[in-house]
């Protein structure tokens, strides 16, 4: 291709312009937090004297451990069990195919672009008549019905381009349905099903609606709810909140930097899937 | 073939069972029908909290350390009490209230405006420990404005909610500020504060510091503080209280909301008023970029503390000198949820806050405001010339004035955040007028007190 | 982002070839292993259907069936056949909220999918350098992280004494500084730059992965050809990355009709209900005014507005491929 050299020094300008556009408010968050609590720095301005102790001050408020075990606690209680139902539905809508099974999908389909905030209200009576009110089965449940949709439609999408002529000589050799969903599809959906459960993840940790309405003890609900909790309590006092929302976001980034080919992928494919 | 096409429907109807089944337990009977039972069990001999272990569950306001002062000295004195508490600002918690109330009751929780909760029956009824503590016994004056009838009016009625202190609005000033303006003593009328106001802008001072951003419109203070230099503070408490026929919109009050629109034009605002919040203000305040400042005496310790010496407050001046005087002054209330497991705790927890000396030293001290309790009820040394002594001063000069009224933003649970707080922001910005904004806010409560 | 949300249905995705008849044995066999397998299926797919069923398809039952009540939430309720729905059709303050909600569609989504564009046909030359490799990491972290966090991060830069008003100061521009956010005239904009600093980064990473995959030989001719950067573009790059457009119009645009979470923090709504939206205003009508009935009204209103807005773009730019 030609490329001319002015064009590369277009293209790395506005990449760097669009990298600072994206790091500066973080660059920023990370100074005000230094300040002294209860002050109202100046955009970015060092501090005098650097207030480290912000941080151990937001991690107790914030209470860091609580939070970060309730929410792998919802982690652990959301995403399995989404993965599992969706490769369990995914292979039976994809693969087996069974007669109506395209109404079955289509019906699906319709909760793909449900916002929450449309199904909160009679949830929120659902969930308490059902006594799990404030307990993080609240969120654990709901969301797992929520993801279905998505997770469905991905896995099925998934099983459905497994070619059939494995699955067919396969069921000449004689093999059980089982055998062919544990021994070849599984195998050969590794990738989808990780990047599956990537996004859940995701999603689960950053889920505030639910968490805010279903939830009252933010130590029982999931990081971007507690996150709200925290600005709720003290968003008055900015470095503090900007402490607080620095630890609460670092775990979410050290995952992202460590696995970040796997979530970009991941992002993209579940746009483009979707 | 027709075999398999039934089968097939089976097969079909199976599915079909996964989706219905669940879906058809949304029934067709109207929602909230089958009915609440709220049977409280009668007091037996006085109210405790027992020998046994207790945590008592508080919700309680950010920002605000009473509540968890008294409650640190309610635990060292009582040590099988102890409280598990949960804070928000105070717009968080109103929105928060009703939810909390019914699904998750508190033993003690800090009240927005209550009228609806009471006759929801979401709230205790405290009579009963009135009237076994001897609150009754007290200035009626107290109480009055925690009572809601059964058509959700309050002054009367059973007893829904207790005070941690009796709070004063009027105006903090900048000593320092103020000389340099040459301002010697507080205004006597209105015109003269004007005058100072005009003096302080002109002296390249932010002459008012006040929040008015997110969901917390604070031009409801200045606001009500102008109706009461306007006109009489019985009919504003009829409007709050939600006595039949009250109406907002009044020719004082649109003379109050005219006069508050001219010091917007006139500048006495910040620039960013429309996004300041509660703290951004006192920070300005303490840190001397502003000369006033609309609040209450729940700053006065805090002022104490931070600027010692350099706080003065002054009641907001009447039309003409020796002209009717008036404040916002009203309980911080606190109320017990109607299925709250410890109300009985809660509710001694309440009558102490009222009756022990600490406690009362405490309300003085920290919260700054005059205890609620007997008349006669002890009352702590206060330093002279600290903002404290002078919101105290205040607080019995309104009292012989009987010029007390509860806060405008409390006449409904949503009055505040849906319509005072939204007009006002539009008030600053020119999108709304004085007398659109009361006829918006008095349709508001219209719809809001008639359901 | 907000989970399903963010997906989007492709109409006669995976178009499924018919099953297949097993290609041996006896009619009867077949019939007996078609139907056992039929039952299997159902059976796999049934979990994921009961929840699916009993967490979404009930509650979107019961707001229909809320929504023709007055209910605060405690006592019996009263019916009012469409009285909720007239409300949210006409009252000032909730059919504006509708109305912010497709302003935002311009910030959340268009001013996004455009930059996005712009950009990635500017860096499409560089795409495979190591400054490229870099910058798809940062420009995804935005994606990552809480909308919520996003919310708090921006209304401290937007704060009168943030970060974008000391660039302003800087620059000499301090007749503009204001508080963003606090302003009517800016503040709907100025909660559209938080949306679209998180999305920008998205739409740029797919409509870049999309123009690698347009064949480098069609630039060469169009050169050739003598075709300016300009005509280049309209008519190579925009049509070959016109699946990964209509991916991000539709996953922004649904973001801006259902936006809650940044909103919920950094304005709440004001100042004078100018950043009022719909999710906002469900919450707040269930939750806080306790006017279930409209609540449920509103959301039937939103489920209805996020369809009526999301399929036509669906035809519009996919439908021809499939």
């Amino acid at each position: 291709m030609i490329v001319s050299r002015r064009e590369k020094i277009i293209g790395r300008t506005i990449l760097v312009v669009l990298m600072l556009v994206t790091v500066l408010p973080f660059v920023s968050l990370f100074v005000t937090a230094l300040h002294e609590s209860g002050s109202y720095p100046q955009g970015i301005e060092w501090p005098e004297t650097p207030h480290w102790e912000n941080f151990v001050l937001a991690f107790q408020s914030a209470d860091m451990f609580r939070l970060l075990g309730s929410s792998i606690l919802i982690e652990l209680g959301v995403v399995p069990a989404a993965v599992l139902l969706a490769t369990l539905a995914g292979f039976g809508l994809g693969h087996l195919k069974p007669v109506g099974a395209r109404a079955v999908f289509i019906v699906f389909i319709l909760g793909l672009t449900l916002p929450f905030e449309g199904i909160i209200t009679p949830l929120y009576f659902q969930i308490r008549d059902l006594g799990i009110l404030n307990t993080r089965w609240a969120i654990i449940l709901p969301l797992i019905g929520l993801f279905m949709p998505f997770a469905v439609t991905w896995m099925r999408a998934n099983f459905a381009t497994i070619p059939r002529e494995l699955s067919e000589a396969a069921r000449v050799d004689g093999a059980s349905t089982w055998h062919l969903f544990w021994r070849i599809h599984i195998p050969l959906s590794v990738p989808a099903i990780s990047s599956l459960a990537i996004l859940l993840f995701l999603w689960t940790w950053n889920q505030f609606l639910l968490a805010i309405v279903l939830v009252a003890d933010p130590a029982q609900r999931t990081m971007a709810g507690a996150l709200g909790a925290f600005q709720g309590r003290y968003g008055t006092d900015i470095p503090l909140l900007c402490a607080g929302s620095l630890l609460i976001l670092t775990p979410t980034l050290i995952v992202f930097l460590l696995f970040q080919r796997k979530f970009v992928s991941a992002l993209l494919q579940g746009s483009l899937k979707g | 073939m027709s075999r398999i096409r039934k089968l097939r429907r089976r097969a079909l109807v199976v599915s079909g069972v996964a989706f219905s089944a669940a879906i058809g337990l949304a029934a067709c009977a109207p929602p909230g029908s089958d009915g609440a039972d709220d049977a409280s069990a009668p007091l037996t001999g006085d109210p405790t909290c027992g020998e046994d272990a207790v945590v008592l569950n508080a919700y309680f306001e950010t920002g605000f350390p009473l509540p968890s002062a008294l409650a640190d000295e309610f635990t060292r004195q009582y040590p099988n009490v102890t409280f598990d508490i949960r804070e928000d600002q105070f717009a968080v918690i109103t929105q928060n209230a009703p939810r909390t109330l019914q699904d998750s009751p508190p033993d003690l929780i800090r009240l927005p405006q209550m009228s609806e909760l009471a006759s929801d029956g979401l709230l205790l009824d405290l009579d009963p420990y009135a009237e076994a503590f001897g609150w009754d016994a007290w200035p009626a004056s107290q109480l009055e404005q925690m009572r809601v009838d059964e058509d959700g009016s309050r002054g009367d009625g059973p007893l829904y909610a207790m005070g941690l202190g009796y709070s004063m609005t009027g105006v903090f000033y900048n000593k320092e500020l103020g000389e340099q303006i040459g301002m010697a003593e507080p205004p006597a009328t209105l015109e003269e504060f004007d005058g100072y106001l005009a003096a302080a802008r002109d002296a390249g001072i932010t002459p008012i510091a006040q929040f008015n951003g997110g969901a917390t419109g604070g031009l409801a203070f200045p606001l009500q503080a102008l109706m009461a230099s306007y006109g009489d503070t019985a009919a504003v408490n009829d409007w709050i209280f939600q006595k039949p026929g009250a109406d907002i919109d009044t020719p004082e009050n649109l003379a109050a909301a005219e006069h508050l629109a001219g010091w917007i034009d006139e500048g006495y605002f910040a620039d960013d008023v429309n996004s300041m919040d509660y703290s951004q203000m006192m920070s300005r305040f303490v840190n001397g970029e502003s000369l006033f400042m609309f609040n209450g005496d729940w700053e006065s310790g805090n002022l104490d503390t931070q600027m010692p010496g350099g706080a003065g407050f002054f009641l907001m001046p009447p039309l003409e000198t020796g002209g009717t005087i008036g404040a916002m002054s009203a309980p911080a209330t606190y109320g017990i949820a109607a299925t709250a497991e410890h109300a009985e705790c809660a509710a001694f927890f309440l009558n102490w806050a009222a009756t022990d000396e600490q406690a009362r030293t405490i309300e003085v001290e920290i919260g700054g405001s005059h205890p609620m309790g007997p008349a006669d009820g002890f009352m702590p040394e206060v330093a002279e010339g600290s903002v404290t002594a002078a919101t105290l001063a205040a607080g019995a000069t309104i009292s012989e004035a009987n010029g007390a009224m509860d806060f405008i933003a409390n006449a409904t649970g949503s009055i505040y955040a849906q319509s005072w707080t939204p007009n006002l922001q539009k008030l600053v910005a020119g999108e709304q007028t004085p007398e659109g904004l009361l006829e918006s806010v008095q349709a508001d409560y219209e719809s809001q007190v008639g359901d | 982002m907000p989970a399903p949300t963010s997906a989007v249905p492709a109409p006669g995705l995976g178009g499924d070839a018919r099953p297949r008849r097993p290609s041996s044995g006896s009619r009867a066999r077949s019939r007996h292993r078609r139907l056992g397998g039929d039952l299997l299926a159902y059976a796999l797919v049934a979990p994921a259907a009961l929840f699916y069923a009993f967490f979404v398809l009930r509650p979107i039952v019961t707001s229909a069936q809320y929504s023709f009540y007055d209910w605060n939430g405690v006592s019996t309720a009263t019916w009012v056949g469409f009285d909720n729905y007239v409300a949210v059709l006409s009252e000032p303050k909730l059919v504006g909220a509708i109305l912010n909600a497709f302003e935002l569609i311009l910030y959340f989504s268009i001013v996004p999918v455009g930059l996005a564009l712009v950009a990635a046909n500017l860096i499409r030359s560089i795409a495979a350098s190591r400054l490229a490799t870099a910058a798809r990491t940062v420009l995804f972290i935005p994606q990552v992280i809480p909308l919520v966090a996003a919310g708090i991060i921006w209304s401290w830069q937007l704060s009168s004494d943030g970060l974008v008003n000391q660039i302003l100061r800087a620059v000499g521009l301090d007749a503009v500084t204001r508080a963003w956010l606090g302003d009517f005239g800016t503040a709907l904009p100025a909660v559209g730059v938080i949306g679209a600093w998180v999305q920008v980064g998205l739409c740029l990473v797919l409509i870049l992965s999309g123009m690698t995959r347009i064949d480098a030989s069609l630039y060469e001719a169009a050169r050739l050809d003598g075709a300016g950067p300009v005509r280049e573009f309209f008519s190579i790059t925009l049509p070959g990355v016109r699946q990964e457009i209509a991916i991000c119009v539709t996953v922004t645009v649904i973001s801006a009709l259902a936006s809650f979470d940044i909103i919920y923090v950094a304005t709440q709504g004001g100042p004078g209900n100018r950043t009022l939206v719909p999710g906002l205003q469900i919450f707040y009508l269930a939750f806080f005014e306790r006017e279930i009935g409209t609540a449920s009204a509103f959301s039937i209103v939103l489920m209805a507005l996020v369809i009526a807005v999301v399929l036509p773009l669906q035809r519009l730019l996919r439908g021809r491929e499939s």
